[in-house]
């Protein structure tokens, strides 16, 4: 499955895109750093802006986790390199439906928990100051801003101001979004996230292999939009090109459709 | 100084009924108030107004005799929890003008005024600040400031003196009855037959055969009193190690006087602390009423602070999270910063623009979250030793480290392509219905949420057992399955219970997504 260039708004290519001048107090970052993937970072124009607000979305609640996968891998590769803590704030809406991070998981995705610091407020306000403070602080190396849906107050404006917070500071900071639209913003990146069949695991053929998911760019600010699979190396904290070299579906002996209907009536005579 | 309140559960009812100031207007025009409770399997009268005596209602009297003489006698039934809860107040409120404020029974108070009377121009102006100020609140009171506080107690309850001058105290309470000093009513009754009355009586008797008839008590009380023994006083709130106050004469209302007004009292301790080579951790402001209610405003840092616009900066997200909650009344007349809790300082604080020293703008980060979300909702992770997976960790609070963010070492897994545990774990594992082989196979269907899964993939079983010293011999073991469904979820179940081992239903459960 290569690349499907241009979906929706497509922007030409221009030569002189370094995108906006950067503001003062900027710390070099002018070209992105890149993915390690070249179709990918021909279409990010050299590489994805770290010091930028970027958004990942999902349309279902239970493709969380895999939303969450990325934008956590989003962090772990392209955060504030001499920081280590990544600060989440967490939407109390949706931690219902779809959990919280596992320390365990965590440490086998390539993160140590030991660097979270999580932020549970109690209003969607209270939260936006929380994401605010903490993208000014240039002690942490991402900040991830979990919302459910497309809140009214979360705004043009307030993205704007996280956008410019996240430029001084030098901070990556990522909008995760359940369940939620598209929905004009001031991001610099826009992705959504979707789930593929995972690859083979050498050591278990039955078994579900590493992760591939199916990432839109759905809106980029510095270049075209695009589509394509990428999975995550948690071992050299990088995302890689997943797309599926050969199928082996292999299954498990699985019960017949019918096992769950009723019995047939015994034959007479 | 012993601040005793006659008729505090009527001065309740009282106050609820005609407004706080029924005593400075004039009684209304109203039937004498009682209230009752049942004593000795009768329901009698356990207080009444000064009004009512004149009716010749006393207390002990049975409320049917009481009617009988006052027929529209308005009566109330005691409640004990409401009088302890106002007894409280009023002692938070008398923290402006001590610290050390006791509770005293169930309808007084102790304070401890030693150096706190010069502040308000002597103590006779101290006395009359304090009748002013409780009797416009709507109590009857009657204070006595005494050497002792046993002294105190005794003029204030069964004397007429208010202020006893210094050394006097053993004269002005000789002619008090001996019921003053505390003693149990049987005492006082076997010491009448004998002939004592007053505590001049026995204030200069031999000590042991007075020990020996009556009891160890006695004479402790009348040392008390006369100062050959301490009493000790235990206040109610913690006495802060260093505080500085404000009070003003016009009280203020508005938010960014309050806000100046803390910046100042900041400022003002930091040279206390410089002093003794300390940083504050916990502080609180306190700002008193004038109409009688005190509000509290707690802060926490995650490292010892010594720069006052920090600390100023701290209390005005606090104020910000409190901002409709604060009701100014009347005004605040006083407001004091409490340090409660200061460590050594380490460090100079500077005002840093941006430099080298990581971890300062992370601990300033942490103390304004806490001061605006307040510090249970800033978290981070803490590990424990278990198999159980919900149990592995928890969210505790990050300032409750002593500004170490170290947490225990336990072993965590390390990266691998094919993760084991879920990224994600819900809150509580949710019920699924799912279909398997038994005794042992991963599920080749199920349902979770109202949607179908079919499974293409699956791995397991991993055994966790129950842990039996914490849930019981009669818990269930767990097998867990990673699996992943036709479209590439992958789920972390388990099976509760070993088929046909532990139980013949076993029910199976959704913990997890995997990325």
């Amino acid at each position: 499955m290569t690349a499907i260039a241009s979906i929706g708004t497509a922007k030409p290519a221009t030569n002189q895109s370094q995108g906006p001048s950067p503001g003062p107090g900027d710390n070099d970052r002018q070209t992105g750093v890149s993915f390690g993937i070249p179709d990918l970072d021909r279409h990010l124009n050299g590489g994805i802006w770290t010091n930028a607000l970027h958004e990942v979305r999902c349309s279902l609640a239970r493709d969380f986790a895999c939303a969450a996968g990325f934008a956590l891998g989003l962090a772990a590769q392209f955060g504030k390199p001499d920081a280590r803590r990544i600060f989440w704030v967490i939407d109390p809406a949706a931690s219902v439906d779809s959990g919280l991070p596992f320390p365990d998981g965590l440490s086998e995705h390539g993160i140590d928990p030991k660097m979270m610091v999580f932020a549970r407020p109690i209003t969607l306000r209270d939260a936006l100051w929380s994401a605010d403070q903490a993208a000014k602080c240039s002690d942490l190396s991402a900040v991830i801003f979990q919302v459910k849906g497309n809140p009214k107050h979360f705004d043009m404006t307030a993205t704007r101001r996280l956008m410019l917070r996240a430029r001084e500071s030098g901070v990556l900071v990522c909008v995760l979004r359940q369940s939620g639209d598209q929905e004009a913003s001031a991001t610099a990146t826009r992705w959504h996230v979707e789930i593929m069949p995972s690859g083979p695991d050498p050591d278990f053929e039955p078994g579900p292999g590493q992760a591939r998911h199916v990432q839109t760019l759905e809106r980029n600010r510095h270049g075209r939009t695009g589509q394509w699979t990428l999975s995550w190396n948690p071992e050299n904290r990088t995302f890689e090109d997943g797309t599926p070299k050969a199928q082996t579906a292999h299954r498990v002996r699985r019960i017949h459709a019918s096992a769950d209907r009723p019995d047939s009536p015994a034959e007479v005579g | 100084m012993s601040v005793a309140f006659t008729h505090l559960p009527t001065d309740r009812i009282a106050r609820l009924k005609w407004g706080k100031s029924w005593i400075l207007n004039a009684r209304a025009d109203s039937p004498p108030l009682a209230v009752t409770d049942v004593e000795n399997n009768a329901v009698r009268i356990v207080a009444h107004e000064a009004y009512a005596a004149r009716f010749s209602i006393f207390r002990g009297q049975a409320l049917s005799d009481a009617r009988a003489l006052v027929p529209d006698l308005e009566c109330h039934t005691r409640d004990r929890a409401a009088e302890r809860s106002l007894l409280g107040s009023l002692a938070a409120w008398c923290e402006r003008y001590t610290p050390l404020v006791a509770l005293d029974g169930e309808d007084a108070l102790f304070m401890d005024v030693t150096g706190c009377t010069h502040l308000f121009g002597g103590e006779a102006s101290f006395v009359a600040d304090v009748e002013t100020r409780i009797t416009a609140q709507g109590f009857t009171v009657r204070v006595c400031l005494a050497d002792t506080a046993g002294a105190a107690w005794a003029m204030a309850r069964h004397g007429t003196g208010r202020i006893i001058a210094r050394d006097q105290h053993i004269q002005a309470i000789s002619s008090l009855p001996l019921a003053a000093l505390r003693l149990d009513t049987s005492v006082v009754a076997s010491l009448g037959r004998v002939g004592f009355k007053t505590i001049g009586c026995i204030a200069d008797l031999p000590r042991a055969p007075l020990t020996a008839r009556f009891g160890r008590h006695l004479l402790d009380r009348l040392d008390q009193a006369s100062g050959r023994q301490d009493e000790i006083i235990s206040p109610l709130m913690p006495v802060a190690e260093l505080a500085s106050e404000k009070r003003f004469a016009e009280p203020i209302v508005h938010e960014d006087d309050i806000k100046r007004c803390i910046g100042i009292l900041a400022g003002n301790i930091i040279a206390l602390l410089e002093r003794r080579d300390l940083g504050v951790r916990t502080c609180e402001v306190k700002l008193f009423r004038v109409d009688g209610e005190v509000q509290s405003l707690g802060v926490h840092a995650a490292n010892p602070l010594r720069d006052p616009d920090r600390i100023a900066g701290l209390f005005h997200e606090r104020l910000g999270r409190l901002h409709s909650d604060l009701d100014a009344g009347f005004g605040f007349d006083i407001v004091r910063l409490n340090i409660l809790q200061a460590d050594p300082f380490n460090g100079d604080q500077h005002d840093l623009v941006e430099r080298k020293d990581t971890g300062e703008r992370y601990a300033a980060l942490i103390d304004r979250l806490g001061a605006r979300l307040g510090t249970n909702r800033v978290l981070q992770f803490s590990f424990a030793d278990t198999h159980i997976p919900e149990r592995r960790f928890a969210l505790v609070p990050v300032s409750g480290r002593d500004g170490k963010t170290d947490p225990d070492q336990v072993a965590l897994p390390r990266p691998s392509r094919a993760p084991t545990r879920p990224l994600v774990l819900l809150e509580r594992p949710e019920p699924i219905d799912a279909i398997a082989q038994v005794p042992d196979s991963p599920p080749s269907r199920f349902r979770w949420r109202k949607v179908v899964y079919e499974i293409a993939r699956s791995e397991g079983p991993e055994r966790i057992a129950c842990e039996w010293w914490r849930d019981g011999r009669a818990s269930l073991s767990r097998d867990y399955f990673r699996v992943e469904d036709t479209q590439g979820y992958r789920f972390w179940l388990f099976r509760y219970g070993l088929y046909d081992r532990e139980t013949t239903r076993p029910n199976w459960y959704m913990h997890g997504l995997f990325a």
